[in-house]
């Protein structure tokens, strides 16, 4: 083959993009929309004002990053209850184990992306901050 | 032995076996639910079902249908598969399905059977039950609801423990699982049924939700409370132990435990254990560091030849054990001792001259092979919970006969024809004398016992016990003493039990030769099921014997020791994992004697009463945290490893010797193990046996006996003083030594001291249950909590020692009966 032939090649898809409208977003000036599957910061559902969570331990124990703290309580009812539930985001590889592994729906993963921080105790995410904002 | 087919296998299988049993000897797992090794067959649960093609393809219960020869047995045809699954179905119909929340998620049978059978629908409806769930017991929790009914829990505590707590209720949809009049358990705790539950009904509370089961290290250990010398498995999560998990297939006891060891495992990861050494500056103890500490106690170690004096807990290790004896040594000084000597008396003293060697002759297995037990009081019970359940194996399920010789009567008293002959406190010893002479007047005799020696002068020394005159001396009528005697000899093997320990101080040589003495002069030694068996006190007791960690050649025992710091002859008193200001006898002396002591030096894991007065307080390991190897009461070493890293900045006791032997110009070994091989050559009885050799179930020292008649001294009868009561001393069922106060099991359901008295008295004296009474002896006065019970003879009250915050020992001055006025 002509040597130059493939240069001309890669030249022509460079100049079709200058027509297309450009994939990259202008980040923070244009947020993205993140799909609904996407596998973001984790949220525990809540219902009946408190966490589904009944702490049987199964997140902790398919996680493969082993990012996921969790102690069970018992409530004045002798329930179950998650008395400490933190997930170490640092170490956490957004896989959704956790998410496919819970019995009664108590953890989702939402769309939050924006998970920088200054200090490495902030990534610990404690039970209060993980608990779905209404 | 008998052969059968079994899923087209050709196996083999003893003679009695069930087709369950024998399909499980030889590999072929059949699911069951209400089955355990220790129990009796029940086929309640149905999931057993098998084939076996001589009966016609009916679906039969493999758990109690006896093999026969040439049987051929189907475990997994599809139909068997499907009547599972049909009772998988049922039973998940009423069975709640919480698993996330239950404990048991992970160890249930039913939940690993639903999922080998794949059950995840069902096709019939039906409420779940809504029973009361019982969260009050601080121990047992029950939820009925999740019940299946397979009736283990009534079954072991029946035939195991004897206690029969538990039973069916109601008939039919509405059956379940209650006590009686379907109150609160009011048990011994033991948590049998707990460890047999295969499903989340009955389950231990202070595990209650503290990890799944899945996430548990699991780790083999011997349990670190009395001389039973129990296999126990530790649950293990972040270097804390968080239970103990139940193994059917471990150690001779099939994992049965007893409240301490199932229970008061809390003390390993107590918030309250020691974790810096403690240096007294100023009058005050501070903390300090290692370096600091150990310094300061080898510059007074250093040379001071015989007065230093050691006290140890036989609850070291028995490597510990050799190594702070050579650390004595080294010090120069030969006084070391443990638990007041009267926890090895029987041995060192008893036994030497009896047996010519410091050990019983019989293991705890030869109680099962028995045809007659004579327990020496009934708190051999309480003493050691794990050998009672074997003796109430032995005569419920083995037909053997049970005698009790005690003050008081016990829970083994309720055993099938147990016959107790209560006697006046403290005259066990003339009884037997009394039995050995009506052996020697009947002619029961040993052919051979002319032979053994010193059969002459003890023939003329027990003119001076005949029946009629001890019978009345000790309140029992002669013909009992000559039946007991008479019964005693015939049988063709016999075992006598009796229980040593710091509260029984009456149990000492002259108990342990009268046994002696009874046992060579019926001929029932050396024969399997025969002999004598001598309950050690603590973990490792008997090591502490074997080790020669006693007073000998004139050296300072316990006692002296403490007189000796007392009187400032002992200046230095190092006491590792002894609490003597509450097990040894007389509280005040043993205060002023400590306070006396020039510098104290206290190796423990808590602030006890001793350590707080020390002048150095050293932070040590519990046996969960080291290696080392103990040995039971019946001579079964066994080896231990650590299951969790230490606590704080905690050491082995065998690192502080170690480290100490160092200090003192001494090489000291690097570990355990080499100690270990030192003791394996020159313990006798040890030889050839190292920790690879040891197992998970330990290795029996052997026992070398040379029977010799020991005279018996006349003794004069406990004389009662009038108006007063005879106040006996022992262990209470919950506790063990001062280390089970740690122990949240056994402190839920004993938290505090007693004074158990019986109704005769307590109505005579109008006390009631729980009342306040000042107990008086003529070494003190206490306050203590009153308890009622049929089970004490009239004039005879009982407290136990174990507790620190009141301790008995300030009116108990070490007598085997202390006369006390007792008032409200």
């Amino acid at each position: 083959m002509n040597p130059i032939t493939p240069i001309i090649n890669g030249l022509r898809i460079t100049l079709s993009h200058m027509f297309k409208k450009p994939i990259t977003l202008q980040y923070p000036d244009e947020r993205p929309k993140v799909a609904a599957r996407f596998r973001g910061l984790h949220a525990l559902n809540v219902s009946h004002n408190k966490a589904k969570c009944v702490a049987c331990y199964l997140c902790p124990t398919v996680c493969p990053a082993k990012c996921i703290t969790v102690e069970a309580g018992e409530d004045a009812n002798h329930d179950k209850y998650a008395a400490k539930y933190e997930i170490d985001m640092l170490r956490c590889i957004f896989c959704g184990y956790c998410v496919e592994a819970c019995p009664v729906d108590a953890i989702r993963m939402t769309g939050e992306f924006e998970l920088a921080n200054y200090r490495r105790e902030d990534f610990v995410y404690s039970k209060e901050r993980l608990l779905e904002k209404k | 032995m008998l052969n059968l087919t079994i899923d087209g296998k050709q196996v083999t299988a003893p003679k009695d076996s069930t087709i369950y049993d024998a399909a499980r000897i030889n590999g072929i797992k059949i699911p069951i639910l209400c089955h355990d090794k220790k129990l009796k067959p029940f086929g309640a649960c149905r999931m057993c079902l098998v084939e076996v093609e001589q009966m016609k393809g009916r679906q039969i219960p493999a758990c109690t249908t006896p093999i026969t020869e040439g049987m051929i047995v189907q475990t997994a045809t599809p139909e068997i598969v499907k009547a599972r699954e049909l009772v998988l179905e049922l039973l998940l119909l009423n069975h709640p399905l919480d698993c996330p929340v239950c404990d048991k998620g992970g160890d249930c049978d039913l939940q690993n059977l639903t999922y080998d059978y794949k059950v995840d629908s069902n096709r019939f409806l039906d409420s779940k039950f809504q029973h009361e769930i019982d969260y009050n017991n601080p121990l047992i929790e029950r939820d009925m609801n999740r019940c299946v009914l397979c009736g283990k829990c009534v079954r072991i505590c029946d035939e195991i423990v004897g206690f029969g707590a538990l039973t069916f209720i109601d008939r039919g949809i509405e059956t379940k699982i209650g006590c009686e009049f379907e109150k609160g358990l009011n048990c011994e705790f033991c948590g049998s049924c707990v460890s047999v539950c295969p499903v989340g009904s009955l389950l231990a509370r202070p595990f209650k939700f503290k990890a799944r089961f899945w996430s548990l290290t699991k780790q083999k250990s011997v349990c670190g409370y009395c001389g039973t010398g129990c296999n126990l498995t530790l649950g293990v999560k972040d270097n804390k132990v968080l239970t103990t998990i139940y193994d059917e297939n471990q150690g001779f006891h099939n994992g049965q435990l007893c409240v301490r060891g199932r229970f008061g495992y809390q003390f390993i990861n107590s918030e309250k254990r020691l974790t810096k050494p403690l240096v007294r500056k100023n009058g005050k103890l501070e903390e300090s560091n290692w370096d600091e500490a150990l310094e300061i106690i080898a510059s007074r170690m250093k040379g001071a030849g015989a007065e230093v004096a050691a006290i140890a807990t036989p609850r070291l290790t028995n490597e510990e054990l050799l190594l702070f004896k050579k650390m004595m040594i080294m010090a120069g000084s030969n006084n070391y001792d443990h638990a007041a000597g009267y926890a090895h008396a029987a041995l060192s003293d008893g036994f030497v001259r009896s047996f010519g060697t410091t050990a019983a002759p019989s293991t705890i297995l030869d109680i099962q092979k028995s045809d007659l037990l004579l327990v020496i009081k009934t708190d051999s019970y309480e003493t050691h919970p794990v050998i009672g359940f074997e003796i109430n194996m032995a005569v419920k399920n083995k037909g053997v006969t049970l005698k009790i010789l005690s003050d008081k009567q016990g829970k083994l008293s309720r055993l099938p024809d147990a016959r107790t002959l209560v006697h006046s406190p403290g005259s066990e010893v003339a009884i037997l004398n009394a039995m050995a002479r009506v052996i020697l007047d009947n002619k029961l005799a040993d052919g051979s016992v002319t032979d053994v020696p010193g059969f002459a002068n003890f023939e003329k020394a027990l003119a001076g016990f005949a029946p009629e005159a001890i019978a009345e001396q000790c309140g029992l009528s002669a013909v009992d003493i000559k039946l007991l005697a008479s019964s005693y000899a015939r049988a063709e093997k016999a075992l006598i039990l009796f229980p040593v320990g710091q509260a029984y101080p009456g149990h000492n040589a002259a108990l342990a030769n009268a046994v002696a003495n009874l046992a060579i002069i019926a001929g029932k030694l050396g024969k399997e099921g025969s002999g004598v068996l001598c309950l050690s006190e603590k973990n490792n007791s008997q090591g502490a014997v074997d080790m020669g960690f006693y007073a000998v050649d004139g050296a300072l025992d316990a006692l002296q020791i403490i007189d000796g710091c007392a009187a400032g002859s002992i200046k230095t008193l190092f006491i590792a994992g002894e609490n003597p200001l509450v097990s040894y006898p007389d509280h005040a002396k043993i205060k002023a004697a400590l306070d006396q002591t020039e510098f104290l030096i206290v190796s423990e894991l808590f602030m006890t009463e001793t350590a707080a007065m020390a002048d150095v307080v050293l932070p040590v390991c519990s046996f969960a945290e080291k290696e080392g190897t103990v040995t039971a009461t019946d001579r079964r070493v066994q080896h231990i490893k650590p299951a969790i890293k230490k606590i704080g900045q905690s050491r082995t006791d065998f690192e502080v010797f170690a480290a100490l032997i160092d200090k003192l110009g001494g090489i000291a070994p690097a570990t355990p193990a080499s100690v270990f091989a030192e003791i394996a050559a020159n313990v006798p009885g040890y030889a050839d046996m190292s920790y690879s050799a040891l197992g998970d179930e330990g290795v029996f020292a052997a026992v070398d006996v040379k029977p010799a008649f020991v005279v018996p001294q006349q003794t004069a009868a406990a004389s009662p003083e009038s108006g007063k009561l005879a106040l006996v001393t022992g262990s209470a069922l919950y506790h063990n030594g001062t280390l089970s106060q740690y122990g949240e099991g056994p402190m839920h359901v004993c938290p505090e001291g007693y004074i158990e008295l019986s109704r005769a008295d307590a109505a005579a004296l109008k006390f009631a249950e729980n009342d306040l009474l000042t107990v008086t002896s003529a070494s003190g006065s206490m306050k203590l909590k009153a308890r009622v019970t049929s089970r004490m003879p009239q004039g005879l009250v009982f407290a136990p020692y174990h507790f620190g915050a009141n301790p008995v020992n300030q009116v108990w001055s070490g007598s085997p009966v202390t006369w006390v006025t007792v008032v409200k």
